[in-house]
């Protein structure tokens, strides 16, 4: 989308405008079509604001109404339309006074935002606006319902004309929705707030559709220059990720803040490196020479098939085996969902072995061993593996969801800047 | 990201047969720290050699672990033939890590001009928690491996895939020690 296309659609709607103005009994039929058009477009961006607007139409509208009594359709046309705030809006824009505000506007835009908008719009970027025709046209339309702002408010203040031109202007140059903000300084908290709340959507929707960059908005008052907005990314990246930390974490969920969250965390990983040591430290204790080495057994039974397949093979090992028929049925039922038995065979399996020729070397077979062993310590190891299943599946899609947009970001800024 | 069993069975397998390869290759008895350092290498080793070098700690876990003097005969024992490709990594990463730490000396350099120059008074209270957040993080990255040369960003990441993997570990070393302790009690 570039300024030309962008004058032609205001062109477009500079016609339409001049037709609707003209064309006084037909007006409320011609500004019917595009008034729907962008009371859908407002709903879907604005959503929240309809309220708010709804309040203040109420109360523009009823003067209206007694003013255009003279006109029956459109009145009829209001009456029908009460319900839509955005189109009662549109309605009293238009006719209720000054068509000269929007008609004022049409003429002095073009050269002066022709002018500004190559410089706002590298600065500021707001591709979503330009990217396609589509985009486009959906801009043209967010413009419009602007504008019909605009006039709402000249509607409220005539000496406020001026001043809404002005903003007209610099609001194209800028974020569209924002001038709902910049606007409305009646219900200028309610407004930012849902401003924000919809430039959020619009960032969500635009990341959805076009993964090639990052939707980036300046709220109000917030600068605009790119080392700011890279800035301001890469704070929300790491909230983002502190949030995930928080997640996995335990007890991190209470604390807000980052250095109580980076306390928290650094105290996990701490503990768990210590468990580590611990447990090395447990091992080392136990076995009075480093005992895993059952080498003549493990290298001939266990570790040429284990880089084969650590699984199957303690599977097929271990059939031949009465024991693990004896205690598969106990095992399936303690493992609610079948998913632990690659875990756990391979872990008996590999218990056993170790289990055995310190016991029984020749007699592998040690039935009365595994059935002692197995509530004890496998019971724990169940629990755990479905906890961690939980947590592994939640966290499994975030991360490549992170993932994706770390890899997307080096061209976002790029095309920001 | 995988199975957590599935990831726990190769952690498991990785740290028996880096442990094997160490005690068959070391004639003469060991003592108490010397097998405790032995284990927790290997079970280090283990685990960040299951993540496949993919991830920045797992990198550089082995290579401090290469680097360092009193472990590297063990590393690489324990390593054995993966010993090859853990070595380009770790030239890799120390050429990365160069780099990356020249631009953070200058970076800070920066910083600390920029702060002298702005009011102190009206920034006080944000400068403190600043300050407290930069101290944690720094804390933070001398416990992650490699954590020394990660932005902020990378920081966080990394720390959520090593703590995810530390907690396989620990559970795959639980799970070994008490089923050593029940063969000790049998015996």
């Amino acid at each position: 989308m570039t300024v030309l296309e962008r004058q032609r659609a205001r062109a477009k709607w500079q016609q339409q405008e001049q037709q609707s103005y003209f064309g006084g009994s037909e007006f409320g039929g011609l500004f019917l079509e595009p008034s729907q058009a962008v009371q859908g477009n407002f709903q879907g961006l604005v959503g929240g604001v309809d309220s708010v607007l709804g309040e203040v139409a109420a109360v523009l509208v009823k003067p209206d109404l007694s003013l255009e009594s003279g006109l029956p359709e459109f009145g009829r046309f209001e009456l029908s339309n009460m319900g839509f705030g955005s189109d009662a809006l549109i309605n009293g824009s238009t006719t209720g006074f000054h068509i000269n505000s929007p008609t004022s506007m049409t003429s002095g835009c073009p050269p002066t935002v022709a002018a500004v908008a190559p410089e706002e719009r590298g600065k500021v970027s707001v591709p979503a606006e330009k990217k396609s025709s589509v985009a486009g046209r959906e801009s043209f339309k967010k413009r419009k319902a602007d504008k019909v702002q605009n006039t709402k408010v000249g509607a409220e203040e005539d000496t406020k004309d001026k001043k809404s031109k002005v903003s007209a202007e610099e609001g194209e140059s800028k974020i569209t929705t924002e001038q709902t903000s910049t606007k409305n300084n009646s219900s200028a908290t309610n407004n930012r707030e849902t401003s924000a709340d919809t430039s959020k959507e619009n960032s969500k929707a635009s990341e959805v559709q076009k993964p090639d960059y990052i939707h980036v908005r300046a709220r109000r008052g917030q600068a605009t220059d790119s080392h700011s907005l890279a800035e301001r990314v890469r704070r929300e990246k790491i909230s983002e990720r502190m949030k995930y930390l928080q997640d996995l974490v335990p007890g991190c969920n209470k604390i807000t803040g980052k250095a109580g969250m980076l306390d928290e965390i650094i105290n996990y990983v701490q503990s768990l490196q210590r468990q580590v040591e611990f447990l090395s430290m447990k091992l080392a204790a136990v076995n009075p020479r480093l005992d895993f080495n059952i080498e003549d057994f493990f290298s001939k039974e266990l570790f040429p098939a284990c880089s084969t397949g650590f699984p199957t093979t303690g599977m097929s090992s271990e059939m031949t085996n009465p024991a693990y028929l004896q205690f598969n049925p106990v095992q399936q039922l303690v493992s609610c969902c079948g998913l632990e038995m690659g875990m756990n065979t391979p872990d008996m399996a590999f218990r056993r072995t170790m289990s055995a020729p310190l016991s029984l070397p020749e007699t592998y077979l040690d039935t009365s061993y595994i059935t002692q062993l197995q509530p004890s310590s496998t019971w724990d190891a169940d629990l755990q593996n479905l906890l961690n299943l939980e947590f592994h599946q939640g966290r499994s899609t975030s991360y490549a969801s992170q993932q994706l947009t770390g890899s997307i970001e080096a061209s976002n800024l790029k095309m920001e800047i | 990201m995988r199975n957590p069993s599935s990831l726990k069975q190769e952690i498991l397998k990785r740290w028996i047969m880096g442990l094997q390869r160490c005690t068959t290759s070391s004639k003469n008895r060991m003592s108490i720290l010397e097998r405790k350092n032995a284990i927790k290498l290997s079970a280090d080793l283990a685990m960040a050699s299951a993540r496949n070098g993919r991830t920045f700690w797992s990198r550089a876990l082995i290579a401090n672990a290469s680097i360092d003097n009193d472990n590297r005969v063990l590393a690489q024992r324990i390593l054995g033939p993966e010993s090859k490709r853990v070595k380009k990594f770790f030239s890799t990463s120390l050429i990365r890590n160069r780099k990356i730490r020249s631009k953070k000396i200058l970076r800070r350099s920066c910083t600390v001009r920029r702060v002298r120059k702005s009011a102190p008074q009206k920034l006080l209270a944000n400068s403190i928690a600043k300050r407290l957040v930069q101290k944690r993080t720094r804390i933070l990255k001398s416990l992650v491996p490699g954590g020394e040369f990660m932005d902020e960003i990378s920081l966080i990441e990394e720390t959520l895939d090593y703590i995810a993997y530390l907690r396989a570990q620990v559970d795959v070393m639980r799970c070994i020690a008490s089923a050593e302790l029940i063969d000790r009690k049998n015996e």
